[in-house]
């Protein structure tokens, strides 16, 4: 059991939560990973510490409510409460090097990984650039990014309520893609790093490959257990069948078999959707029942 | 004087629960014996002497079997006694009885060489194991005993680590924790267990039987952390820091793949992946549970071993239609007898001499149908006394929505990769002793097996333990000379 030290919404469906939990934070490197699972019933999910103190043993975790399992942690978990389980660290730290004049990019709530390992480039002499994009209610760590690194931007596109979600989720992927372009047509760069959706990583690199710059990418297949055991998170990466959770998660962008990686990402959605409807029509019928 | 005993040739046979019901649920197919059936079991066996009883030569932990045998029939009277009596017996080699006379190959070990087999059937062990280890359960019996044990432990003062909560690391977890040492595991899933946690099904052996014999455990004074990945979260030298000795009992934790084109696409699984879904995360209660398992219309398992038989039987319980395709013959089926009977019973097919080349999409990233080529067996044998196999050339396809794997599985390359440990094709190097290449730190199990059965896991946690507890006595020794 872990304890929740603090819980707090910090944007549009983005929730922050310092935990203790000293063997990770012990051990934790930039680009490593923990294994959640906060309830008895809740699916183990990969999540990556944000911020850590080995001393006081706290991690933090900034959490975007995408399913079931978030939605239940962000309305159910409590500051003073538990986690049940929290994992790690699990995967390899990123690798840190001087390679130069670093673009790091972060889509929705990738930025929150980008974190932790552009923060630590920049400290080894790296020239960081940190590009988040995302829509605007859903901004995080803009302050701590901008002291962190050299040049933090950010590009924030609001949300139309007349149009569908992934009718908003297009502008993003089409104003991270211009941005990207115009970054590497303007200046000169030495490595491209991106986390973020798996669609966004492909339409990033397919940018990226244009002007020939390296770029490594954090991968996010679906996770069971994270230390090698299962093999749901299989990736074929130069044309061999790698484990994100044990040879990654960062992996060489253009060696990534992007389009089997997206169809395998969406292979539980329609599961997913109907967990989540299952999950509001209880919240509902709560709500009814105690009015 | 001798007692002229009375030859029953037949078994009395344990109550299962009808196929065409147990198909539609995960609870427990077999039902055990009663006292009154136990007891008339017991009565059948010839009783051999310890230093001859082939049973128990059978055994990998040597349990004294005729001996606890004895005492069911002894005590026939006051079945309380007899369990506790049988139970007591059955303790000293073996911690987990619940669960080994439930997944235990007893047709290979123990039953194997039963004398009773020479005129009749052989004495039904395994049953008679899982009725003592139940009754005391559902009786207080085993807590009673373990309040009687506990306070005659004389502390050694000597810490070790366990490496991994599952049929090895908690037996020899178990046998430290009797010897007075102080003992952590170190497990990096979110429960103890192991392979009896993510690998066996709830219908062959109930995850409330497993938690309630890691309780005893605990009440032994083990210690268990969850969350801990060695490895990653601590290291083995780390941990030789802090510990006088080291057990690896991490099994064998990476799924083998089958090198073919498409083996990427949606709806394979690995049988890990597949059986850790639905056994550890129970996805066959989705959504009350929130991990999700896709289970298609038509279901290929690849393989014919025990893993593969959990597999298929439990896609069939989500309405499937089954078939176990294996590229050798009926003869080469590694699955124990009986898991393969229930298979049978429940529906599933099985295809013999076939071998996946392909895995066919359906263009959008989801699995259509797999190709196998036909296989041929020769008359040569190779060096495990299977017959060699080869392709004919004969190609056929099965429509399948749903692929599992479950062809083998290698040691988890986290604990391999530990700097010093001596390691080969992907197994940790062990001596008589089961130590490794470092020094106070053994290994055990399907880490140094590759991958076999529980019990022979269970018997190298016994087998170390004895080892490590000498190699602690003498450090303990040198200390106070």
């Amino acid at each position: 059991m872990y304890k929740i030290l603090e819980k707090k919404e910090i944007a549009m469906r983005n929730t922050w939560y310092k935990i203790h939990a000293p063997h990770v934070a012990k051990k934790v490197k930039p680009g490593q990973f923990v294994i959640v699972r906060a309830f008895k019933n809740g699916e183990r999910i990969p999540l990556t510490p944000v911020m850590w103190d080995p001393e006081e043993g706290w991690i933090v975790l900034i959490v975007f409510t995408r399913g079931k399992t978030t939605a239940r942690m962000a309305a159910e978990l409590k500051e003073g409460g538990e986690i049940l389980n929290i994992a790690g660290p699990l995967g390899n730290p990123a690798e840190m090097e001087k390679f130069g004049k670093i673009l790091a990019i972060g889509a929705y709530t990738g930025i929150v990984e980008v974190y932790p390992i552009a923060k630590a480039w920049q400290e080894l002499g790296n020239k960081v650039t940190t590009l988040h994009v995302t829509f605007e209610p859903m901004v995080v760590l803009k302050d701590e990014l901008e002291r962190a690194v050299g040049r933090h931007l950010l590009e924030t596109v609001p949300i139309d309520m007349t149009k569908s979600f992934p009718e908003n989720m297009k502008n993003v992927t089409k104003r991270l893609t211009e941005k990207v372009r115009e970054l590497l047509e303007k200046e000169e760069w030495d490595l491209v790093f991106m986390v973020g959706p798996t669609g966004d990583q492909k339409a990033v690199f397919e940018v990226v490959k244009e002007f020939g710059v390296p770029m490594k990418a954090d991968l996010h297949p679906i996770m069971v257990d994270g230390t090698g055991m299962c093999g749901a998170c299989r990736v074929t990466v130069g044309g061999e069948v790698k484990f994100a959770c044990i040879d990654g998660p960062e992996f060489d962008a253009y060696k990534v078999h992007w389009d089997e990686l997206i169809a395998r990402s969406g292979y539980y959605t329609d599961m997913e959707q109907r967990a989540m409807q299952e999950y509001m029509r209880l919240m509902q019928q709560a709500a009814q029942g105690g009015e | 004087m001798a007692v002229k005993r009375k030859i029953i040739k037949e078994r009395v046979p344990t109550p299962e629960r009808p196929a065409e019901e147990r198909i539609k649920s995960f609870v427990e197919v077999n039902l055990g014996y009663t006292f009154e059936l136990a007891v008339k079991e017991a009565e059948r066996c010839l009783q051999c002497p310890y230093n001859y009883a082939p049973c128990i030569k059978g055994c990998p932990v040597h349990i004294d079997i005729p001996g606890f045998i004895s005492k069911l029939v002894q005590y026939r009277d006051d079945p309380d006694k007899a369990v506790k009596e049988a139970l007591s017996v059955i303790w000293a080699c073996n911690s987990l009885p619940a669960t080994t006379g439930r997944v235990c190959p007893q047709e290979d070990q123990c039953e194997m060489n039963c004398v009773m087999g020479k005129v009749g059937d052989k004495i039904n062990i395994g049953k008679l194991e899982r009725f003592v280890a139940d009754y005391a359960r559902e009786k207080g019996i085993d807590e009673e005993l373990l309040f009687e044990m506990v306070p005659k432990i004389e502390k050694k003062g000597q810490k070790v680590a366990i490496i991994g909560a599952g049929p090895a690391g908690l037996t020899a977890a178990g046998e430290l924790a009797k010897l007075g040492y102080d003992v952590t595991i170190y497990e990096a899933l979110h429960e103890a267990g192991g392979v009896l946690m993510y690998g066996i099904p709830e219908f062959r052996l109930p995850k409330s039987i497993v938690e309630s014999e890691i309780d005893k455990l605990k009440k032994l004074g083990v210690k268990i952390l969850t969350d801990h990945i060695v490895g990653r979260t601590v290291t083995i030298e780390e941990l030789l820091e802090e510990y006088d000795a080291v057990f690896i009992g991490s099994g064998a934790g990476t799924p083998r793949l089958i090198n073919a084109p498409g083996i990427n696409l949606n709806g394979i699984y690995t049988a890990n992946e597949f059986l850790t879904r639905v056994n550890l995360m129970k996805a066959y209660l989705f959504p009350e549970y929130d991990t999700p398992v896709k289970v298609g219309k038509r279901v290929v398992v690849i393989g014919a071993g025990n893993t593969a038989m959990d597999a298929a039987r439990s896609a069939r319980r989500f309405g499937a239609e089954v078939i176990i395709a294996y590229r050798r013959g009926p003869e080469d089926v590694s699955a124990r007898v009986e898991e393969v009977e229930h298979a049978k019973e429940e529906g599933i097919k099985f295809e013999f001499f076939v071998n996946p080349v392909e895995f066919i999409g359906d263009g959008k990233g989801n699995l259509k149908a797999v190709k196998f080529e036909k296989m041929k067996a020769l008359d040569e044998r190779d060096s495990r006394g299977k017959r060699k196999i080869v392709g004919t050339g004969e190609y056929v396809t099965i429509e399948a929505d749903t692929v599992i794997i479950a062809i083998g599985k290698h040691p988890n390359r986290l604990i391999v990769n530990t700097p010093g440990l001596k390691v080969e094709r992907g197994r940790i190097v062990v001596d008589e002793n089961l130590m490794t290449s470092i020094p106070g730190v053994f290994a055990g199990g399907d880490a140094i097996r590759g991958e076999a059965t529980v019990i022979l896991a269970m018997g190298d946690g016994r087998l170390a333990a004895k080892a490590i507890h000498e190699y602690l006595t003498k450090k303990r020794e040198s200390k106070n000379a």
